[in-house]
């Protein structure tokens, strides 16, 4: 069935309230940790104090006797699983407890499961885990380190003959170091087996990848198990693998013959569920006098485990934004006794774009030209100069001179350190952002019912996003009902089967499902529609459903009630089954747009004390079709208190020694607070995407891109001083 | 399950006893760093005296002092007319400490019992500490320290005293009454703490069972002003790099009298006499101030991540003087 545009607009886009949001303020929001199975145990993990070496003893026998004790599990007695199936976006890393080797400070070594949380605990405490260590591999400038390839080296043109010909060029080096996902809600688990059946309670963002991986490593059909997270306490990509813990509650509550619950401590958040990688990058830029770009080479180098490698994706966007001849990217990462990498919101792309944009700016203050004319003359507005197919939609200009407008960046004095109030001095920074298209496949069942209400059903998760709320909006513009007759069900790998939350691929990837869904309900409900209906005859796209009707698009008072079609033939209810379609002929052509953004900044350095504050930031983002104004304001608002984060706060820094994380609590590692982050300004803009249906492009993770580098830019040009190393830091500050 | 016993007596006599008598007890106030100690598994008392429901609550105004009950929290001092009056920095430093919901529960006997944040005294899985275990060795010396020490340490602890609060009252030359074992008696809080550097295992003069009962702050003389400057990473809600307090006297152009502590960088909340000498009687001169820095900061012993401190305590230092001798309020 070819998807036609649907008419949108009664209720998406509009900032309506959080369907689920009366449910969490009031605290009846069942979210993991608040199940409760009878029988229940607590499991608590125990990790490993050495970063590398085997275990050689542990002693579980007198932990045993301890009151309200169970089981321990170690590599010693944990059932042996299969191989993990591939997951894009989520792979498992090493199954937990196959043996008895350490790979990083913090690893899986026992799991203790005793009656209460606090038993576990204590028990957990007292258990003695022997070690033959070795030396850990710690340093990332370790000439032993095993380099590999991350993602394929891309080159268009030349890049040496683009430097030569340059009349103005730059590089250098910049870092950013390891980010903690740290969502707010602890992950966890609650795993319960009957026979054969498995039904987990998680944290996962994805509920079909979670089945999956369970199914075969414990060998059982993927029928039997039944994956369920109705809410979820954030995530930030924490919840895209299929981590360890959810492994060893599943095994250990198949053992035991009881539900097994295993929720992690806060510090535990910074050692078992990932985090963005720490990269070292080089960029060089050439340009002619006039500021067109000759040539951009991007490499990158990221830290990753032993076993499990991060995700990449840092040098992935920079061939997409800017045209240039001539351009290289080159993506490697090493393998340290380091904990295991993930993607983190705006995974590589926060990182990739924090060198790019940083050196794009070190470019106009060598050209002396403004940042944001250096950008306008470049940026790859018509086609993706990667393969010269015409972009889907590409509002990046737009973005720019909207924000520009609006931070009144023309008032900008060129010269650092020029502004000035007081003993301050005034930075204004600005950063270009694009983000991968992603759209991931989904299904969802969209039903109506004789009272006119309807069902849609998906194994989505929400985040906290807005997907229980956006997709609500959708499908009440495409049923023509109002918001409250429409039941979002989700979060439950039972229902349609879901792609997981992560890529800021889930909104469209759900959306074009529903879309396809309801076109596909209208059918059926034609289907039911007697040789002397008004309706009979009609083609599915030529028929709609209005207020509990299916109704003639072109004449929609010519209705049969949907309660009557149902009636006819004995029914109780209708449904339609959708999917992502491959998009049509002419959207294939296009190159598939991903999200923009234009960043504008200023902060204010004390240079006496060292003392920045980000004092305005004006985000604009070109996201195609904005869902639900509100939602989608909040996402960008929380991405850019992330990228004040990534700018100035957050680094998990590990001992050298012995490769222990040093600071994993929220005492220590520091996140950006409500002091901290300024009004923002977000506007979006642009059109709604022409590569599927929907029209969306996802903007969970754009509004993060390009906030460091924009402040970056600005202390630049408050103080002159050019910094490539995150986080921003007073000692970096003086003056 | 790490069963302790929990008391809560209502008398003071009471609760000394009750600690005296069992050398794995430990007092219980708001609890914001005892029962985190408790948790991280780094002091697992086997007895808990709440002590709470004694009756050492409340200030007492008089005219040159006031009398803070052991209880009294940081929120109601802060709070208190005569604070904000007489004491600016001594508000300025609790309402920069901790966040609010902290500084209902915290008490200010509590506050200057605070133990190190250091993340290896708090992880019991590092052996290497010798404030926890004497003789062990040192991580955060090897490893990450930032939020460390740089004066009264050396490289067998580098614990820093991360009081706010602590850092006004020392250098008003605040007591403490403390009730213990062997009767009452008071203590000055320059002579309260001990340096990391003369033992890095002890932290304080007071024995096992001693409970501050009151804190005894004079009210800086009619004509003084005071201030607290904080410096930090981020706005709010985090422990300082460095501050300083300082209280001066002006006359004209002259500092006729003036009192200075240091904060986040000393083992001790650290009172720099030595710049107060400098300053005593000199005119306003932002040379002279940074000079009082550096004398303050001669002695400091820094590891890499902390050297930076130096240079940013004599910079908070000069400042909060500039502040203070420029602003008059
Ligand atoms: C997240 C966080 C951030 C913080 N930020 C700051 C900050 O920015 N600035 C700052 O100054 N502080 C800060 N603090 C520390 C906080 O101020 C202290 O934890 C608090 O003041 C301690 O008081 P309490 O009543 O909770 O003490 P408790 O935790 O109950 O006790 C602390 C210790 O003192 C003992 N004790 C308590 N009262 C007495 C008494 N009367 N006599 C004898 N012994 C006693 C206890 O046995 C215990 O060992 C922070 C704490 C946290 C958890
Ligand atoms: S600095 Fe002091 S408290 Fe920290 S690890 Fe060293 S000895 Fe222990």
């Amino acid at each position: 069935m070819t998807a036609t545009k649907p008419e949108l607009g009664t209720w998406v886009g509009k900032g309506i309230d959080r369907v689920d949001g009366p449910h969490k303020v009031t605290g009846t929001a069942p979210y993991a940790s608040d199940v409760t199975l009878p029988g229940m145990l607590h499991a608590v993990v125990v990790t490993s104090t050495v970063a590398a070496g085997t275990i050689t003893k542990i002693d579980t026998s007198a932990l045993l006797t301890l009151p309200g004790v169970r089981a321990v599990f170690t590599h010693e007695n944990f059932p042996r699983l299969n191989h993990s199936p591939d997951v894009l976006f989520g792979e498992a890393p090493t199954t937990p407890m196959q043996d008895n080797r350490i790979t990083f400070h913090g690893q899986e070594v026992a799991l203790v499961v005793a009656d209460t949380v606090q038993e576990a605990t204590e028990a957990a405490r007292l258990i003695e885990v022997t070690y033959a260590a070795e030396t850990p591999l710690l340093d990332p400038a370790d000439g032993r380190l095993e380099t590999l390839p991350l993602s394929p080296d891309t080159s268009r043109g030349d890049t040496e003959a683009g430097w030569a010909a340059a009349d103005v060029r730059v590089g250098a080096t910049y870092r950013t170091p390891e980010n903690t996902n740290n969502p707010l809600g602890l992950m966890g688990c609650v795993a319960a087996w009957d026979g054969d059946h498995l039904e987990i309670h998680d944290t996962t963002q994805g509920t079909i990848a979670l089945r999956k991986t369970l199914a075969v490593m414990f060998g059982v059909p993927e029928s039997g198990v039944r994956v369920r997270v109705p809410y979820l306490g954030g995530g930030f990509g924490a919840g895209l693998n299929q981590w360890p813990y959810k492994l060893l509650a599943a095994g250990a509550a198949r053992e035991l013959g009881r539900p097994v619950k295993v929720m992690l401590t806060r510090p535990q958040m910074f050692r078992l569920v990932g985090h963005r990688p720490d990269t070292e990058q080089q960029v060089r830029l050439g340009a002619a006098r006039d500021g067109t770009l000759t040539m951009i080479e991007h490499r990158a180098t990221s830290l990753s485990s032993i076993d499990f490698l991060a995700v990449g994706l840092i040098t992935s966007g920079t061939p997409h934004l800017y045209t240039c001849p001539n351009v290289a990217t080159v993506e490697r990462t090493v393998r340290l006794n380091r904990r295991y990498p993930t993607s983190m919101r705006a995974p590589g792309e926060a990182e990739g774009n924090w060198a790019v944009e940083t050196a794009m700016d070190e470019l106009a203050h060598e050209l002396g030209m403004d940042p944001l004319e250096l950008r306008l003359r470049n940026f790859a507005t018509a086609v993706d100069p990667a393969d010269g197919k015409p972009w889907s939609s590409n509002a990046v200009v737009e973005c720019c001179k909207v924000g520009a407008e609006l931070f009144g960046w023309s008032r900008r004095d060129p010269r650092p350190s020029s502004m000035r109030e007081g003993d301050l001095l005034i930075g204004w920074g600005m950063a270009a952002a694009g983000f991968f298209a992603y759209l991931p496949m989904s299904q969802a069942r969209v039903t109506v019912y004789a009272d006119g209400t309807a069902a849609v059903r998906s194994a989505a998760t929400d985040l906290g996003t807005g997907t229980y709320t956006v997709i609500t909006q959708l499908a009440a513009d495409l049923l023509g009902l109002h918001p409250q007759q429409v039941d979002f069900q989700l979060g439950d790998s039972d229902l349609p089967a879901s792609a997981q939350s992560g890529g800021s691929g889930l909104a469209s990837s759900v959306s074009n499902a529903v879309i396809d869904a309801v076109a596909h309900l209208q059918g059926a409900l034609l289907d039911l529609a007697g040789p002397d209906s008004p309706l009979h005859g009609q083609r599915p796209e030529d028929v709609m459903c209005r207020d509990g009707a299916l109704c003639r698009r072109d004449d929609p008072s010519v209705r049969v009630p949907i309660a009557d079609l149902l009636a006819g033939q004995n029914l109780v209810e209708a449904s339609g089954d959708g999917r992502v379609r491959p998009p049509d002929p002419e959207a294939a052509a296009m190159a598939q747009a991903g999200a923009y953004g234009a960043r504008f900044v200023e902060v204010a350095i004390d240079p006496m004390i060292g003392r920045l504050r980000v004092r305005r930031v004006v985000s604009v983002t070109d996201g195609g079709r904005i869902l639900n104004q509100k939602l989608a304001r909040s996402q960008i608002i929380g991405a850019t208190v992330g990228g004040i984060g990534q700018a100035l706060f957050e680094d998990t820094l590990t001992d050298p020694g012995t490769g222990r994380v040093a600071n994993g609590t929220f005492g220590d590692y520091l996140v950006a607070v409500n002091a901290d982050v300024p009004d923002v300004e977000v506007v979006f803009v642009g059109e709604p995407d022409r590569y599927t249906p929907a029209g969306t492009k996802g903007i969970g993770e754009i509004g993060l891109v390009g906030v460091a580098a924009a402040i970056g830019n600005a202390v630049h040009h408050a103080t002159g001083r050019r910094l490539r190393d995150l986080p921003i830091t007073i000692d970096q500050l003086m003056m | 399950m790490r069963a302790f016993v929990y008391d809560r007596p209502t008398a003071v006599g009471e609760a000394v006893a009750a600690v005296a008598a069992d050398p794995q007890a430990a007092f219980l106030a708001g609890g914001t760093t005892q029962l985190d100690l408790m948790k991280d598994g780094v002091w697992t008392p086997d007895r808990l005296v709440d002590i709470t429901r004694l009756p050492l609550r409340g200030i007492l105004v008089e005219s040159q002092q006031l009398k803070v009950g052991a209880l009294t929290t940081m929120e109601q001092l802060a709070a208190e007319p005569v604070v904000a009056q007489r004491l600016a920095f001594v508000r300025e430093a609790l309402l920069h400490g901790a966040s609010v919901q902290l500084r209902n529960m915290a008490t200010i006997g509590g506050n200057l019992l605070q133990r190190t944040r250091c993340r290896y005294f708090r992880d019991p899985s590092v052996s290497a500490c010798n404030r926890r275990s004497p003789d062990s060795g040192c991580a955060a010396v090897d490893n990450v320290a930032r939020m460390h020490a740089v004066l009264g340490v050396d490289e067998r602890c580098i614990a820093l005293h991360a009081s706010d609060v602590a850092v006004p009252l020392i250098a008003v030359e605040a007591s403490v009454l403390v009730d213990g074992p062997s009767g009452q008696r008071r203590i000055p809080l320059t002579e309260f703490w001990v340096r990391a550097d003369e033992g890095p295992s002890i932290e304080n003069v007071l024995g096992h069972g001693d409970l501050i009962t009151e804190i005894d702050i004079p009210l800086l003389p009619a004509g003084w002003r005071s201030g607290y400057l904080k410096v930090r990473d981020r706005a709010s809600y985090e422990f300082a790099l460095t501050s300083a307090a300082v209280a001066l006297q002006m006359d004209g152009d002259m500092i006729a009298d003036i009192r200075i502590a240091l904060g986040g960088v000393g083992s001790v909340p650290w009172r720099a006499r030595e710049a107060e000498d400098m300053l005593r009687g000199t005119h306003v001169d932002p040379v002279r101030f940074e000079q009082a820095g550096r004398a303050t900061m001669a002695s400091a012993f820094t590891v890499p991540g902390t050297a930076f401190k130096v240079d940013l305590a004599v910079r908070t230092l000069s400042r909060q003087l500039l502040t203070m001798t420029e602003a008059p309020r």
